[in-house]
Formats: C-alpha cells, sequence, structure tokens
C-alpha cells in the first residue's frame, strides 16, 4: 500500500471517529548487510521495513498507536487505538504542530545506493588485506560492508506535509590476532564513499588490534589520563541526557538550571548541528516537524542552552530548538542531539602525552550502559590503553578501570587534541569529540 | 499464512542451490506506559509485522526481512534471497507438515484485553509506594511494558509451528536528592505472562525496592578500588556468570574460534562447586519460550557440571559450523533480524555453602547486593558489570554501604575463583543485546563468594 492510500484510508477514519488534530509519520527503511569469514561471504543480509505512527490529540492530549501491517482494517483501528490511548495521558503540553515559518536550505549531500555484488566485493576485499596486514591474522576475523537508506513522511491535520532521505555505506574490518596463546580482536569502522582508503583501514584495525597484545595490569592510584577521541565521545553520548530539558525539568539531570552558568572548561565548545559537514544523515526538520538548526551548548565552558522538543520548551516558556526525536517510528516524542561535538582543540595528542608526563593513554572504556549513571553523572568503567612514560606512549594495559563524574570532568579539561572523532553515522544523531587530558583520575588495578 | 504460500516461498528460497530454508512469521503487540512526575507521561501501542527468510548453504547464510506480506512482496523477498544464494537452478518442492508443542506458559490476563484504569493503577501503585516510603524521593518513573508475540515458522526439513508467547514487566527508576546530589535505585521484575505477574511482585513493592536503593545510596560513600573478596547476591547478580562466561559459550563466537570458551567441552573449566544451567523452559519465566526462533523446543541445558564444561549453546547454523546438536537456543529480536545462539534463563545452580559462613568467611570485602548491567569480549574473556548497592564487609559482618563499583575480570579466572556458592537460587529479569537483537534474559544464582576481584572505585 502506497502512502497516499494510507493516508486516505486513516483521514476517512479520522473523520468517522471524530478526530480533527492528528499526524502521520511514515518511515520507511532499506538496507542491505554482507559479512565475511575467512575468504568467503558467510553472511548476506537485506531488510525492508516500513513503519506508521498514527499520533492524535484528544481532548488536549495526545495518544500514539504504530503499526507495520498496511491492511484497511489495521489502519483503521489504529485511530481508535490512538485516541483510546490519549484519553489515558495526564499532561497536556503535546501538539500537533502547524509547522515554522521557515526551513534552511539542506546542502545537497552525494549518497549513491550500493548494490549487493559491490557491498560483496568491498567486504572480500576489506577482509583479504586485513589477513595481508599481519601473519597473526587468524580465522574469526571478520569483514563487513553494509549499507542503509531511509526516508521519512510527516504529514498533518494542519497541512504541513514534510518528506527526506538519506542513506550512508559503512565499512567494517574486525580482525582477530593471535600471537601464541593470546587472542586479542578490535575493530575499525569508516564511512564509505568513492576516496575511502580499504587498505588503510585494515592496517589500522590491524595496528589497533597488535597493540592489545601483552597488556599488562597496573596498581591502583591517582593518574594523568589521556582519554581518546572515541572514548570521549562515548562519554558524552551516555551522558548527552543531561543535556535534554526533559530530564532537567523531571529533576534528572544536574545540568538544571545552569543555563548561563559555567559547566565546563574554558576550552570547551560544545555545538549541535543537524547538517554538519561530513555527515550523510541531515536534516532541516526535527521529528515535530520544528525547523531545526545549529546551536551552541556550551560556548566557551558557559551553557547556553539545554535541548527542547515542543513540549518541555511549552513548559519553558520558550521556543523549541527543534530537538524532537523519536527512538522508532513507534516511539514517543523525546529529545535527541543531532551531530553533538565537543568542537576541536589546538594540541596533536602527543602534546597532550607530554603534557601527562606520566599516566595513560585511554583507548577502551567497556560497559558504559551499565557502568554510568546519567542522574549522578558517576561512571566507573573497565578500561585498556597505554602506559604514558616521559610524556611518550609505551606498554598496552589493561584490567584497570576509569572512575570519575562526567559533569565533573568537563570542568576538570585540562587540554583538548586537534582532531575529531566520532562514531559511526548510521542515524541522525552523531557523537564527536577530540582527546581530552585530565590530571589525577581514578583507577582501580591490581 | 497459509501452508500453500510457504511452501511456494521455501522453494523459491531453495531454488539457486541452497540446501536449506527457513520462513519467520511475526506479529507481535508490544504496549507500554510510562508514568513520570506523578502523571501518565506516555503510552506506546504497536504492532510489529513482518517476516524473515534465511537460507544455507553449507555454513554461508542469506537472510532477507520485509514488512511487506502481501503475497507478492513475500514472493519478492524469497526471490532476493535465491538471488543472493547463486545462480544454479533446481526445482524446490516443499511439503510443510504441521507440527504443535505444548504450551507450558499460561497466560491469565492477556495485557491488550485488560482495562487502562487496571494499567495505569498498576503504576500509580508503585509509584505512591516510592513516595510514600521517603520524603528525599524527588522522582518516579515507573514503565509498564507488555509484550503479545505470535510467531509461525516453517523449513525446508518439513517442519511447520507456532507459538504465541507473552511477557510483562514494570521497571521502576527512583531517584532520591539530598543536598543537591542525586542518587538512583531501579527495580525491575519481570514474567513470561500477562498482568498476573504482578500478583507475584505487587507494585507497592516494586517501588519500594527501587525508593529503598536510592536512598542506602544517598547514604553512600564512593566504593574503595582495588582487588578485594566479594560476595555477590542472588537475582540479577548472576549476572556476573551472565557476562564472564555464558556469551562466551555460545556458538555465536564459539561457533567462529571467537571465544576463549573453544575446544574446552570436557575440561574443567570452573570450581567444582558450580554447576550452570540454561534452562528455557521454566515456566512463565522471563527468557522462556515454548519453542525458540527457529522452531525448536527449548531444553534444559546443564552448560557446566561440578566445574566441567558440559556443553555450548548451540543455534542450527552453530550446529552445522559445530557438527553438534543445536539446544533450542536460537532467538532474535523480531523478524528483521537474523536469528542466532543467545541465552534463555541462565543461572548457577544452588551450591554447598551457606550463605551466613560466605559473609562471616569475609574479614574485609564488598557485599555486592544489588547489580546493574555488564558487558564481555568472549574472545578475551575480559568482562564488566556494575554495583548499583553495595556495602563493606568487615570482620564477617555487613557494614556501611558505598556506590558506583564496578567489578571486572577475566572470565576463565573467575569461574575458578567462585570458591563459595550458597543456597538461596534466585532469578533477575534483563534485556540482553547482541547480534540478533535485544531479547529477555533470566540471570541467577545463590549468594556466591570471589576470592579475588578487582573493585573499580576510587
Amino acid at each position: 500500500m502506497e502512502f497516499v492510500d494510507i493516508k486516505k484510508i486513516i483521514e476517512d477514519e479520522a473523520k468517522i471517529r471524530s478526530v480533527s488534530e492528528y499526524e502521520l509519520y511514515y518511515a520507511k527503511g532499506t538496507s542491505i548487510s554482507t559479512e565475511t569469514l575467512k575468504d568467503e561471504i558467510s553472511s548476506f543480509s537485506s531488510g525492508a521495513d516500513v513503519g506508521l505512527c498514527f499520533r492524535c490529540k484528544v481532548d488536549g492530549k495526545i495518544g500514539y498507536a504504530a503499526t507495520e501491517l498496511f491492511e484497511e482494517e489495521e489502519l483503521r483501528a489504529l485511530v481508535t487505538r490512538a485516541a483510546e490511548n490519549a484519553k489515558i495521558i495526564e499532561k497536556t503540553e503535546g501538539e500537533i504542530f502547524a509547522g515554522s515559518k521557515e526551513y534552511e536550505p539542506l546542502p545537497k549531500r552525494k549518497y549513491i545506493p550500493k548494490g549487493a555484488g559491490e557491498l560483496k566485493r568491498l567486504a572480500l576485499d576489506i577482509q583479504k588485506k586485513t589477513y595481508g596486514t599481519d601473519a597473526r591474522v587468524t580465522d574469526g576475523t571478520q569483514s563487513a560492508a553494509v549499507t542503509s537508506y531511509g526516508e521519512l513522511y510527516i504529514s498533518n491535520s494542519h497541512g504541513l506535509d514534510l518528506y527526506r532521505a538519506a542513506g550512508a555505506s559503512l565499512v567494517y574490518s574486525m580482525p582477530v590476532i593471535k600471537d601464541g596463546d593470546e587472542s586479542q580482536s578490535e575493530y575499525e569502522i569508516e564511512l564509505y564513499s568513492d576516496d575511502t582508503d580499504i587498505e588503510a583501514l585494515a592496517v589500522s584495525a590491524v595496528k589497533k588490534t597488535v597493540g592489545k597484545l601483552g597488556a599488562r595490569s597496573i596498581p591502583s592510584g591517582k593518574y594523568n589520563v589521556v582519554i581518546d577521541g572515541e572514548q570521549m565521545r562515548a562519554l558524552l553520548g551516555v551522558f548527552s541526557p543531561a543535556f535534554s530539558a526533559k530530564q532537567a525539568q523531571s529533576g534528572l539531570s544536574l545540568l538544571a538550571g545552569k543555563e548561563g552558568e559555567k559547566v565546563a572548561a574554558d576550552i570547551v565548545t560544545l555545538t549541535d548541528d543537524p547538517m554538519r559537514e561530513g555527515m550523510p544523515f541531515i536534516t532541516n526538520f526535527d521529528a515535530e516537524g520544528v525547523a531545526a538548526h545549529k546551536k551552541t551548548v556550551i560556548d566557551g565552558g558557559v551553557l547556553k542552552t539545554l535541548l527542547y522538543n515542543l513540549e518541555t520548551a511549552k513548559k519553558a516558556g520558550i521556543e523549541s530548538t527543534g530537538n524532537a526525536s523519536k527512538g522508532g517510528y513507534d516511539a514517543p516524542v523525546g529529545i535527541s542531539p543531532y551531530a553533538f561535538f565537543i568542537e576541536a582543540g589546538d594540541k596533536s595528542t602527543d602534546e597532550l602525552c607530554k603534557l601527562a608526563g606520566n599516566g595513560i593513554y585511554i583507548t577502551d572504556l567497556n560497559g558504559l550502559h551499565a557502568g554510568t549513571d546519567a542522574v549522578t553523572g558517576d561512571f566507573s568503567l573497565e578500561s585498556a590503553g597505554y602506559m604514558i612514560e616521559n610524556g611518550k606512549k609505551t606498554y598496552a594495559v589493561k584490567n584497570f578501570t576509569l572512575a570519575g563524574n562526567f559533569f565533573k570532568l568537563l570542568i576538570d579539561i585540562v587540554a583538548l587534541s586537534d582532531k575529531i572523532e566520532y562514531g559511526a553515522p548510521g542515524s541522525y544523531t552523531v557523537i564527536g569529540s577530540p582527546a581530552a587530558f585530565l590530571r589525577d583520575m581514578s583507577v582501580a588495578g591490581e | 499464512m497459509q501452508r500453500a504460500l510457504l511452501e511456494e516461498i521455501l522453494g523459491i528460497a531453495v531454488s539457486t542451490g541452497a540446501d536449506f530454508a527457513e520462513v519467520f512469521c511475526e506479529k507481535t503487540r508490544n504496549g507500554s506506559i510510562r508514568l513520570l512526575d506523578n502523571k501518565i507521561d506516555a503510552v506506546t501501542d504497536t504492532t510489529i509485522s513482518g517476516v524473515g527468510i534465511r537460507a544455507f548453504f553449507g555454513v554461508n547464510t542469506v537472510f532477507a526481512s520485509t514488512s511487506d506480506v502481501t503475497r507478492n512482496g513475500l514472493l519478492a523477498c524469497a526471490r532476493s534471497v535465491a538471488e543472493a544464494v547463486g545462480d544454479a537452478a533446481k526445482f524446490g518442492n516443499v511439503h510443510l507438515t504441521e507440527k504443535i508443542f505444548p504450551n507450558v506458559h499460561p497466560v491469565s490476563i492477556v495485557p491488550s484485553t485488560a482495562e487502562m484504569k487496571y494499567k495505569t493503577d498498576l503504576l500509580r501503585e508503585a509509584n505512591s509506594a516510592a513516595r510514600a516510603y521517603d520524603a528525599r524521593v524527588s522522582q518516579v518513573i515507573a514503565n509498564l511494558i507488555t509484550v503479545d508475540r505470535t510467531v509461525q515458522i516453517a523449513n525446508t526439513e518439513g517442519l511447520l509451528t507456532c507459538d504465541r508467547h507473552l511477557r510483562t514487566r514494570m521497571a521502576a527508576s527512583v531517584t532520591a536528592v539530598e543536598n543537591g546530589e542525586n542518587q538512583s535505585g531501579f527495580y525491575g521484575p519481570g514474567r513470561g505472562m500477562g498482568l498476573e505477574t504482578f500478583e507475584l511482585f505487587p507494585p507497592s513493592e516494586i517501588g519500594l525496592a527501587a525508593a529503598r536503593q536510592a536512598i542506602t545510596n544517598l547514604k553512600a560513600d564512593y566504593c574503595p578500588a582495588g582487588k578485594m573478596t566479594v560476595a555477590i547476591e542472588n537475582g540479577f547478580g548472576g549476572v556476573i556468570f551472565h557476562e564472564a562466561c555464558g556469551h562466551s559459550l555460545e556458538a555465536t563466537s564459539v561457533g567462529i574460534g571467537t571465544s576463549q570458551m573453544c575446544g574446552k567441552l570436557g575440561q574443567k573449566i570452573a570450581n567444582e562447586k558450580i554447576t550452570a544451567i540454561d534452562d528455557g523452559t521454566i515456566a512463565n519465566a522471563w527468557g522462556s519460550t515454548n519453542i525458540d526462533d527457529e522452531g525448536n523446543p527449548t531444553q534444559r541445558n546443564v552448560l557446566i557440571e561440578k566445574g566441567i564444561l558440559k556443553k555450548y549453546m548451540v543455534d542450527r547454523l552453530g550446529s552445522r559450523r559445530m557438527g553438534m546438536a543445536m539446544t533450542g537456543n536460537s532467538r532474535r529480536q523480531n523478524y528483521t533480524f537474523e536469528p542466532t545462539s543467545r541465552m534463555t534463563n541462565t543461572y548457577i545452580d544452588n551450591g554447598p555453602d551457606k550463605n551466613e559462613d560466605i559473609i562471616a568467611s569475609i574479614e574485609y570485602g564488598l557485599y555486592a547486593k544489588s547489580m546493574g548491567g555488564g558487558s564481555v569480549n568472549p574472545l578475551t574473556g575480559d568482562f564488566n558489570f556494575a554495583v548499583s548497592e553495595g556495602y563493606i564487609i568487615r570482620n564477617g559482618k555487613i557494614c556501611e554501604p558505598v556506590r558506583g563499583a564496578s567489578l571486572i575480570g577475566n572470565g576463565s579466572q573467575i569461574l575458578m575463583d567462585i570458591d563459595m556458592v550458597g543456597q538461596n537460587l534466585d532469578m533477575g529479569q534483563g534485556m540482553c543485546g547482541s547480534s540478533s537483537g535485544s531479547v529477555p534474559t533470566d540471570v541467577g544464582q545463590p549468594l556466591i563468594r570471589v576470592s579475588s576481584i578487582t573493585v573499580g572505585g576510587r
């Protein structure tokens, strides 16, 4: 069933049920993924998924119902379900949005869909190069190439009609290295374009893995640390809910009421940009249809704004920042950043190590979903990395935890590197950060 | 779906050289109601509907999923699988014989048929109890989550079967505040049943348990760091086995040689006090189902018996890779994921030690009463998990609370270091994430003692 036909049925049913204010949120996605084992494609998969969320306002309250089953009976039932669900809601701030005055024009992004054949060749090529990089690369090593494309339609009873589409291809090298009795694994992911250097991807993944061999334990204590960009952005990601106005208004964020106050070191600038250069998934509107735009969240250490959707903005008596999001097509409207980046500093990572003198260079923080508390900011995480001795990275270390508090960490950042690392840009939210140098962090080891 | 259409789909899927094909049809009703700030804040209500088609050729697989369940959509999906397998042409003739497995998970209140008020009252009860516990409770989020999943599975070996499975959970997160400092507590019990789950777990007790933990943490100082003897309590404490060993026994990693447990069948891998079991048959348990997502009945699998590794958890692909029988462990979040071997209800069985002796034996250490989640690298066995409520043990007595601790170690080492196993086996509920998505799993154990483990604190 096409979207126009779906709309007709819903419109008709809404009229019958006297539901006058409503929205259709219709998401379509396709993906292809290829994976290798040894010198073969071990797994090939493709998906084509469509979901519709019907959201309506009844007696001032918003109800939802969603489906993947596009049959007339189901679509008609959706209207009744959403209207019934609205009845039990006890807040009245939600809105079906009539539209922003202006939507910034979207810069063009090149997305050339990759076919199954090309992805298979690519995955096999990465696999071959990964094996070719080091004689210790062993079976269990996997490479992958995936492509995904998503479309979204938002159409509502106020006459708002918005559409966006974006896609990206990603390549992976996931080597397993066996050296004597020791095995190690790591991975490297990159956004794939015609300029991607597959060989460099494989070499980097293998280098990361080899670097973990022979890691030693270390004594507990206070250490100077350099947290690399990948781990800094992982920390920022897991604590990013603290920047949500919903969390703040619910008493679940220590940033609540701190707009205008200093919350980070002077050198920290944090921006949120739905159209950041280099990101394949860009947008000029959010999940409620509000225009999305770039904003500085922390400027020179001062918190400028939290992230708002319509509900939280109404509560605060301000405009939405255009950060409404949905975890899935069927999820309630929440709040997320877009490209949420701590901007680069002016030091090379070698210079950060020099500043640290003696300490640890952190390359791994594991169990982030468990060892962190977004409400308190506390974290205690299994870590690995390298010793820093006399300003230089030396031997690998592991089996220790790094503990601290994210909000204190923001204040305590001494220096930032000049290169930003960011996560695989497979969706509209991408977190990025440079490496950071911090003094005297708690480490638990031997 | 009609038998004839399934036969046609399977015939197409194996028409280009595949030696096996499977169709997985799903229709699931997911519901959630969230209470926040004393108000019903959000309701979701979703019909998940679609089909996953998979073909094997040797140990390689092709998988495609679609939410287009029209005849044309399904045949196109089957053809895309066939095209990806190869271009050989052979006539695929499939005959399906329907099989019905017994239902061991009865349900007395199907959530979608209960009054809305009945459901929202459950949340209000949890909210009121949490707030009444202590004036410092500043926020309560209570979520009622219900899943009603119907699956139909058919394959080229002639199997045609179906199952309906329900699960229900309430998760309460409580925040307490004092002098500008926040602390949190969580409790989230669930069962493979309907709303009668709350006859076993009255919502007031759920709210209370989460509030008690938040208030305890308010009183707690940071946990000291270093190697210690640790006593880990029952229930969700079993996450230690789940992370330290369970994942490394899944064919997902064993089958491709990326588990530290490869080639260790019959060997002593744990202290002889440890017998560990994965049992997907426990009536109405959170991680149970009648059949797994490949249509095999779930089983009780003894993984480790008195310290000796007896069995891995094996799905169909793993069975081909490893030459071992399937164990009823194939699972997937939904039809869009290719299934793989996963844990169900996994626990360390009761042991020989008295619980009071375990605490009394520790001169200085940590009593980890409640645990959060964790993660593991199955290749190296390095794991971590978080302690959400902990206390210092001094001279054999449980003393002051401490917060912010995590435990890290290596799976093969820790299994040897669990040197006392108590007698109060209980389970805790979690959602486990892996390559086939997020699936409900129980973890469990009695109180155990780990002679030495790194405690991450400050």
